[in-house]
């Protein structure tokens, strides 16, 4: 039993080499074969969700991304809607615009941003709007976050 | 415990041989700067390498290494940013691009999210850019397996820095630290694992990491972004730069760091450890004295062996005045009077150390020559 303890951990330690290079050999493929195998995404609270509606504004394109209300378990009572505005150089000073996130054909909010001040208001339309998250400068464009009530809880 | 200077030569040959694949993919750069920085550093790490074989002397070429790493990555990574970014600060716009590097410390405060959820609460990119998710997770698995906890002192680009100030004093001035305050770093990691699944966001990095401090940090925008920068540069004093220096201890890595304490479990998957010969030890205390994380105790030292949160940097291994600490593989004998485990543990580990700290050393030295050469860091 020691005997073969001690081969065991021998071959172990040996082992350890190859399995160090082939981390840093591998590290493509090994990345890309986690991702696929778990299906691990960035958390939409970080990057706003994915984006479910693009309206072509002449010239720039309004962004809508998928309402987030994502829990550790299930869904969560308030949420947040993203809204990009892209690309930056064909953006007027002030973007007036309605949003119709959920998609049935009524305006859920109103909003008037200024894009050089970085800046925006809203008027709710809708009552699962609660309020102005933020405005913020994306790497080419203006994004703007609005606090949700989710109305399936 | 040396070895002679023709066999360590021998045992450097193949390291040499694999860092110069690792540094040049078979190719030195065009660039005169980045050619000349990748010779300086190859030749660094191979000499270090035939250094540790060649005297015996693990902790004293590999703290070196590693404090210059540490020092070389957060100048390389800021360096970085203000080239593409125009400063350390961390936009909105970067965080929403998912333009945020990946680190391994925040890996504890992600699993149980990732879990029940299958989403990364961190504003990075999976596959994507620099230090990307997935690539930073499999970096982790990969030295998880082989080194355990050996990753703090051989793979984390911050330790050098508490490792560095620790050495700056030859006495403590402050001796006596509690053997309780080595429960801190599990609380902590307690409480960030809990706090980011509620909030579904890293609490660690946006509270309470002294890193945030050297290398960036959201910018200033409100209220609550400044308290939160005032813990980090507060965090990185204390922890990082003055009780180090007061102790001798690396006191971030050994009685705080969440992500150190969550890998201490990995020690117990990794072949790799430190044991005492019961036999040839005369119980004189120095190994439990100089052990920089808290990692041996008189009872364990009883035993043979160091507790869990042991890193394998080699300081007791070195300190060792009759030669009962020695490097060992599980399952062989304690103690053989041969060289072995710690030849066949410095390979990988040195292995993670090159690849994760060479890059970060030829970036440094080639913004110097730049500097020194153009009066510019960017050539």
């Amino acid at each position: 039993m020691g005997r073969a303890a001690s081969i065991i951990g021998y071959c172990l330690a040996a082992l350890a080499i190859p399995v160090a290079i082939a981390t840093f050999v591998g590290m493509d493929f090994f990345s890309r074969g986690l991702v696929a195998a778990t299906g691990l995404k960035v958390s939409p609270w970080m990057n706003g969700g994915d984006i479910i509606q693009v309206v072509e504004r002449g010239g720039y394109q309004t962004q809508i991304h998928q309402p987030v209300f994502d829990g550790l378990f299930g869904e969560k009572e308030e949420g947040f809607v993203q809204v990009d505005w892209t690309p930056l150089k064909n953006l007027p000073s002030v973007i007036s615009e309605e949003v119709d996130f959920d998609r049935d054909g009524r305006a859920d909010f109103k909003i008037s941003l200024d894009v050089e001040a970085v800046s925006a208001k809203i008027t709710n339309e809708n009552p699962r709007i609660k309020s102005l998250e933020g405005c913020y400068k994306l790497k080419d464009g203006r994004a703007v976050r609005v606090w949700l009530i989710n109305d399936k809880r | 415990m040396g070895t002679k200077p023709w066999k360590a030569l021998l045992l450097t040959l193949p390291m040499a041989f694999l860092l110069a694949l690792m540094m040049t993919q078979g190719k030195l750069p065009d660039a005169l700067a980045a050619r000349v920085a990748v010779i300086l550093t190859y030749s660094l790490f191979s000499v270090m390498f035939f250094l540790i074989i060649w005297s015996g002397k693990t902790y004293k070429y590999r703290a070196i290494l590693f404090t210059i790493i540490a020092v070389c990555f957060c100048f390389s990574f800021i360096a970085n940013l203000i080239e593409i970014r125009g400063s350390m600060a961390l936009t909105k716009a970067d965080i929403l691009a998912g333009d945020t590097p990946f680190c391994h410390l925040v890996i504890p405060a992600v699993i149980i999210p990732a879990a029940l959820t299958r989403t990364i609460i961190f504003p990075g990119s999976m596959l994507e850019g620099f230090a990307s998710i997935a690539s930073m997770l499999v970096l982790w698995a990969g030295a998880s397996l082989v080194l355990g906890r050996g990753w703090c002192s051989w793979a984390c680009f911050f330790g050098g820095f508490d490792e560095g100030f620790s050495r700056l004093r030859k006495k403590a001035l402050i001796k006596k630290i509690d053997q309780k305050w080595t429960y801190l770093p599990w609380a902590v990691l307690l409480a960030v694992v809990l706090l980011s699944a509620a909030t579904l966001s890293p609490f660690y990095c946006q509270w309470l990491c002294p890193f945030k401090a050297v290398t960036e940090f959201e910018q200033v925008t409100s209220f609550k972004i400044l308290v939160q920068t005032v813990i980090f540069v507060s965090l990185f004093i204390g922890l990082v730069v003055v009780l180090p220096v007061l102790t001798r201890k690396r006191i971030q890595c050994g009685l705080f760091c969440p992500f150190a304490a969550f890998q201490s479990l990995t020690n117990k998957i990794n072949v790799f450890d430190i044991r005492v010969d019961t036999d040839k030890c005369k119980n004189c205390g120095i190994c439990i004295k100089e052990c920089p994380t808290f990692s041996l105790d008189s009872k364990s030292v009883g035993e043979g062996r160091t507790l869990m949160s042991c890193v394998k940097c080699g300081k007791c291994v070195d300190d060792c005045p009759r030669g009962a600490v020695t490097y060992h593989i599980k399952g062989t004998r304690v103690n053989t009077g041969s060289d072995t485990a710690r030849v066949l543990f410095a390979y990988p580990a040195y292995l993670f150390m090159s690849a994760i700290g060479g890059s970060m050393i030829v970036s440094t030295l080639a913004y110097l020559i730049n500097y020194a050469t153009a009066g510019s860091l960017y050539g």
